[in-house]
């Protein structure tokens, strides 16, 4: 379920950020206990603490004492900015300089993206 | 093993000695039963013959002597490490023990009394001597009174008995390849001092009566003073053993 | 109220030898901890301690706050369960968690719900059963007495996998459903890593390591690239393991500093984790810590 490297409470919490943006989770929802989390992938449930906790601090998820942990409003949107921060960054410098390994061009890597573009219109 | 449900902490230790003891009686009935039986159609069955000039009880009551030693301690032996590791401390399984072998001692002692006072009668039916085997000669235990006074005393030596088989059984767990050569300087103990209260053959090997010849006149009332001392020692030996022992690893 | 525990300067001697050193242990209440070591490291003598099956030579053993040894109303809250538990073999297996009750805080009830899930036949022996059927009577038995403070000792031994998959799991659930202070120690430490939230590892008598898991998990890691290259970046890191193929080299190095990661991504080299397993095997290899 879980791959090696990663903490689990990070890939809980990049799984929580994805089901946010795939519309999974709507702004305003309620997220599961910790506890649901702890027993749904046979964690500790400190561990499922840990990822709500980094949510929080990152404004995707509030807590409302007594009830249980929300998604964020704007969390869709926070989470979009984020992502299209480091998309250059994160994705794409790593696979320009694997292409460059390869051989592959620039010209190259831009002419099939248009062509994939104008494929699907 | 018994009703432990209610249970509350400080009572526990009393709690299980009782239930030890409803256990070991449970346990062992049927071989109870048998002995009960043994001792009074036994007696029936050689009367065909040969003349009946023996207590049959007499020598029901000596075994079970040795039975409570062997109770006690293969009991101990295996509460030690079930009841530590079940969250009992070593204070209240030494507590437990000994209210189990008061309970065990007096349930004996209570069925000897009784089989003996009982047989008293029934000899007497059949025209039969309620006899010993004393200092080599087959002596009538006589009265009513003096066959009281015979019986009363067992519940006593089973007490002897029982700590005796208790300290055992302590200490061949505590040391599991020498322990057990204890058995020998207290076997020479209890079983001379229960062969000096009436003088009677030594019931079992006879080197173990040995200090039998040096209080053969102390008189009764010294010798039983001397059994419920030495009783009182072997429980308090068993104890100290007991109060810091270690459990055994497991070997993988 | 779960059992916090406490060991300071604890030393146990065996006639042939020094089982434990001068321990220090904090455990805090209420988590699950993981205990590894290498057999004869000291983790079962480590265990006896707490639950008070031996007296330590010298040191103080302090669990929920109080010393343990001889300390009924700690003692019947705290469960140390032995591979093969501690049974009267000759009791039935109905008896035999009967004894349990003479904790007062043990659930009869939940036992012998677990015992129909896991396939306990109540009437046989103990003696009768096979080895994987009486680790599952020890871990029931463990699991109903709700202690405040318990511990697995190689409890899986003789177990399936899927026998161990859902004790893990009634563990998990029973835990969450009443917290309290879980020990486990074992040699399947993938299988439970899961579970846990802090390691202690146990080596030659002393503890080796006491950390969180993540800790543990982003401790070390694996460099892989040109040989040189790795040699720049693992200089002044302490190595755990090296191999070398043709110009390539692949070093396992522990305590992974904050600047390193980076520093070895600049240079180009792979990064990769170091499972728990392997690192704990790397930790304790007999060649380190001078043996």
């Amino acid at each position: 379920m879980f791959d090696d490297g990663t903490p689990i409470y990070r890939q809980i919490a990049d799984q929580i950020k994805a089901e946010i943006m795939n519309g999974s989770l709507e702004p305003g929802g309620k997220v599961m206990s910790t506890n649901q989390y702890a027993a749904f992938y046979q964690i500790n449930p400190a561990t499922a603490q840990k990822a709500f906790r980094e949510l929080v601090d990152e404004g995707v998820l509030y807590k409302q004492r007594g009830v249980g942990m929300f998604v964020a409003e704007d969390a869709r949107e926070r989470l979009a900015a984020d992502f299209r921060e480091r998309f250059f960054e994160r994705v794409l410098a790593p696979l320009v300089q694997e292409a460059r390994q390869a051989g592959i061009t620039l010209t190259d890597i831009i002419d099939y993206l248009e062509a994939q573009e104008g494929a699907r219109k | 093993m018994l009703a432990l449900q209610n249970l509350t902490l400080p009572n526990r230790r009393f709690t299980l000695g009782l239930g030890i003891a409803q256990a070991a009686l449970n346990y062992f009935k049927y071989w109870i039963i048998a002995a009960v039986a043994i001792a009074f159609l036994g007696p029936l069955s050689l009367s065909q013959y040969n003349e009946i000039d023996l207590s049959t009880w007499f020598y029901t009551a000596n075994i079970a002597k040795w039975f409570t030693a062997f109770v006690a301690g293969g009991f101990l032996y295996v509460l030690v490490p079930n009841m530590i590791a079940t969250g009992m401390t070593r204070r209240e399984l030494s507590v437990a023990m000994g209210v189990f072998g008061l309970l065990w001692s007096a349930a004996l002692g209570v069925l000897v009394f009784a089989g003996l006072l009982i047989e008293r009668v029934y000899y007497g039916a059949m025209d039969w001597t309620q006899g010993i085997q004393a200092d080599n000669a087959t002596t009538a235990i006589g009265t009513w009174g003096e066959t009281a006074a015979f019986a009363a005393v067992y519940p006593l030596l089973y007490l002897a008995y029982f700590a005796a088989g208790a300290l055992i059984g302590a200490a061949a767990y505590r040391w599991q390849s020498s322990g057990w050569l204890l058995l020998f300087p207290v076997l020479v103990v209890v079983f001379s001092l229960d062969n000096a209260v009436y003088d009677t053959e030594p019931f079992g090997p006879s080197w173990a009566g040995v200090l039998g010849r040096f209080i053969d006149d102390w008189g009764r009332g010294l010798v039983l003073t001397g059994i419920a001392v030495v009783a009182a020692g072997l429980a308090i030996a068993s104890r100290r053993i007991l109060i810091d022992i270690p459990l055994h690893s497991k070997k993988a | 109220m779960s059992f916090s525990a406490t060991l300071r300067d604890v030393t146990l001697k065996y006639r042939d030898g020094d089982a434990l050193a001068d321990v220090n242990l904090d455990l805090e209440a209420g988590k699950i901890y993981g205990l590894l070591g290498r057999n004869g490291a000291g983790k079962t003598s480590l265990l006896s301690l707490l639950a008070a099956f031996r007296k330590p030579t010298s040191g103080e053993i302090l669990v929920g706050g109080e010393p343990v040894w001889e300390n009924a109303g700690i003692v019947s809250r705290v469960a140390l369960i032995r591979e093969g538990g501690d049974f009267d073999d000759s009791d039935t297996v109905k008896a035999a968690i009967e004894t349990g009750q003479i904790r007062p805080g043990f659930d009869t009830a939940y036992a012998l719900k677990l015992a129909e899930r896991f396939e306990l036949p109540l009437k046989k022996k103990v003696r009768e059963l096979s080895r994987g059927k009486r680790s599952i009577l020890a871990a029931i038995c463990g699991l109903a007495a709700r202690a405040e403070l318990t511990m697995f000792d190689e409890v899986h031994l003789g177990m399936d996998a899927p026998t161990r998959d859902a004790f893990y799991k009634e563990l998990l659930a029973e835990y969450m459903d009443r917290p309290h202070t879980v020990i486990l120690s074992t040699h399947l430490i993938d299988e439970v890593a899961n579970y846990l939230e802090e390691v202690i590892i146990v080596d030659k008598g002393r503890i080796l390591r006491h950390e969180e898991l993540e800790v543990l998990q982003d401790l070390g890691a694996t460099l892989t690239g040109p040989a040189a290259a790795v040699d720049d970046v693992a200089a002044g890191l302490e190595v755990l393991a090296e191999q070398q193929l043709g110009g390539t080299k692949s070093v396992t190095v522990a305590a992974f500093g904050p600047g390193t990661r980076e520093r070895a991504a600049a240079a180009g080299l792979e990064i990769g984790p170091v499972g728990l397993q392997d690192l704990f095997i790397h930790l304790t290899e007999p060649s380190r810590n001078g043996a």
